[in-house]
């Protein structure tokens, strides 16, 4: 494999295992000092009685705690903050959580930083400047947009902030201008595809070449069915805000794994039950620790994703670690649509309504291409007052509470008392029928 | 005055036959039966002679059910026989949210189920007419 020139100009893309090894010990020392800014890690940190000279190599690692999402929610809006608020240009919040965000912080190094990142990640796949590219996901608070954004103007390709929805706009706009490059969550991309094929219109006369699909999880088969309809290539990507966001882990052209950037994240596999490190090459929880973030460092991060680290050495010459494909949550959290989803954040509006009882279900599946929420709820007996009007301003009053919260569209069904399954120990809350699934 | 008795159900096979056969099973003879439907689930709105014992039985098996005022009011059962009621209605200018009516005698007595905002002002419009609400069936 020959090492083309890296066109992002960054001395970390092609490091050694050994080069990665020592880096990653010298960044975790300053992450670590860097972190203990913070009011929240200072006392986190004291209350281990952890001082950041324990900290010597990256081996060290196990003796600092987990920071959980809790951790983050407990310490909105900045008590994780570990420079001067004069030096943060930007902040993030997490998507689609219950009650108070979380909130991510930057300095213009970090930015800078992230960019890099996520310019190496395109790059790896072959986009260069001669690319135009069409960023198809949210832009605001949601890491997805500016975090392609920034990464794709760095690389110099043409971009064009589409953000997400209006599928005739995105047709118009990559038949236009040549498109060759798109970014959207794989749900999306397969829409489009089939909308133009309704239409008459034939998804592989775009001039698409690469398609980088992330933010839910898909599998193989939806990968191979997109790359069949368009004529491209797809690669996932695996981010998450408390990480930046999108950039954190790339397939290369192998599209045999994620590489984690190393010289960025010192990631671990866990067994979410004992908290001890997995065996090699196990499934457990992924928990990942900044290196080079300065305005908010997060040391042991407990994503709740379940992955396993490949084995064996990539063809295309990178020492960074490849992650597997995510193959759950460690938690109860829901990926629909692309948007993080509690089943309590749907709980939480069921129950503020007097008229609903105490049983429901979140019911997945999908249609077309794109994932549809129905919320099955039960009615309370003694509420019912004879009228069909009551009933249909409950359900509609229930679909747009929903959708404000979650932020997409759902159905609701209003159920007699007792039609659900009466819940056995713990209520089965979610069914979730989605294809590939 | 009078009561008719709603059910919840959900749009199912096998939904109205059990609301039916409960009653059947209780001796309730069903007077009018309507049903009002939004797809997904609709409202069965039920006349009997014993609307308590009606709403009673069902609520035993498990039903969702609501008991409701209504005004009845007795028409004679001959072409252009709610004429003289509808008229009262509008020369009254109330309005009607649901109604529906059912036959008590073939050619001689029906009745007529009315809804709205003000029950009493329709039963007096009935009334100006020589029309008479009934209280029991």
């Amino acid at each position: 494999m020959e090492h083309i020139k890296d066109p992002v100009g960054s001395r970390f893309e092609w490091m050694s295992t050994d080069e990665i090894a020592e880096f990653q010990s010298e960044r975790l020392r300053e992450s670590v000092a860097q972190a203990g800014k913070s009011p929240y890690y200072a006392a986190k940190f004291a209350e281990a009685g952890i001082k950041p000279e324990d900290i010597q190599s990256r081996e060290d690692i196990t003796k600092l705690p987990f920071t959980t999402k809790e951790d983050l929610r407990l310490s909105y809006p900045t008590g994780m903050l570990a420079v001067d608020p004069e030096q943060v240009i930007r902040m993030h919040t997490s998507s689609g959580t219950t009650g108070k965000p979380t909130a991510i912080f930057h300095t213009r190094q970090d930015i800078e930083n992230w960019a890099e990142l996520m310019a190496r990640c395109l790059a790896m796949v072959g986009a260069t400047s001669k690319d135009v590219f069409q960023n198809m996901t949210g832009y605001g608070l949601f890491t997805g947009g500016l975090g392609l954004h920034y990464g794709a103007e760095r690389l110099g390709m043409w971009t064009i902030p589409a953000g997400a929805g209006n599928t005739a706009r995105q047709i118009m706009l990559m038949k236009d201008f040549h498109v060759t490059v798109i970014h959207a969550t794989p749900s999306y991309a397969m829409h489009i595809a089939e909308r133009m094929l309704a239409e008459g219109d034939n998804p592989k006369s775009l001039e698409l070449r690469i398609g980088v699909l992330g933010a839910e999880p898909y599998t193989e088969e939806m990968r191979l069915k997109l790359q069949d309809i368009y004529g491209f290539k797809v690669f996932n990507s695996y981010g998450l805000s408390e990480m930046n966001g999108p950039g954190v882990a790339f397939e290369c052209t192998y599209q045999n794994g994620m590489h984690v950037w190393e010289d960025s994240y010192l990631v671990e596999i866990i067994d979410p039950n004992t908290l001890e490190p997995c065996k090699p090459g196990d499934v457990g929880e992924l928990v990942m620790t900044t290196l080079r973030r300065t305005a908010q460092p997060i040391i042991r991060y407990r994503t709740r994703d379940l992955t396993r680290i490949l084995p064996g050495e990539c063809p295309c010459g990178r020492k960074h670690i490849r992650l597997d494909r995510m193959i759950g949550r460690s938690d109860d959290m829901l990926i629909v649509r692309g948007v993080n989803v509690f089943p309590s954040q749907i709980e939480e509006v069921l129950m503020k309504h007097e008229w609903v009882g105490g049983n429901y279900v979140i019911h997945l599946t999908t249609v077309g291409a794109m994932d549809e929420m129905t919320v099955k709820v039960e009615i309370s007996k003694t509420s019912f007052d004879g009228s069909i009007e009551t009933l249909r301003k409950l359900r509609d009053h229930l679909q747009k509470q929903i959708r404000e919260q979650v932020g997409f569209s759902v159905h609701v069904e209003v159920l007699e008392p007792g039609s659900l399954p009466a819940s056995e120990g713990k209520a089965k809350r979610v069914v979730d029928e989605r294809e590939g699934r | 005055m009078y009561y008719e008795v709603s059910v919840f159900v959900e749009n199912k096979p096998g939904k109205l036959s059990r609301v039916v056969e409960v009653l059947g099973n209780a001796g309730i003879d069903i007077l009018a039966l309507n049903v009002s439907d939004d797809g997904q689930f609709g409202v069965l709105k039920i006349l009997t002679a014993e609307p308590s014992r009606t709403q009673q039985v069902l609520s035993t098996a498990n039903m969702t059910v609501a008991i409701n005022k209504v005004a009845c009011i007795e028409i004679k059962d001959e072409p252009g026989g709610l004429v003289k009621l509808a008229k009262a209605i509008e020369e009254a200018g109330l309005n009607v949210k649901d109604a529906y009516g059912c036959i008590l005698e073939r050619g001689k007595r029906a009745v007529f189920v009315v809804k709205g905002d003000d029950l009493e002002a329709i039963e007096k419009a009935a009334r100006s007419v020589g029309l008479k609400p009934l209280e029991s069936l």
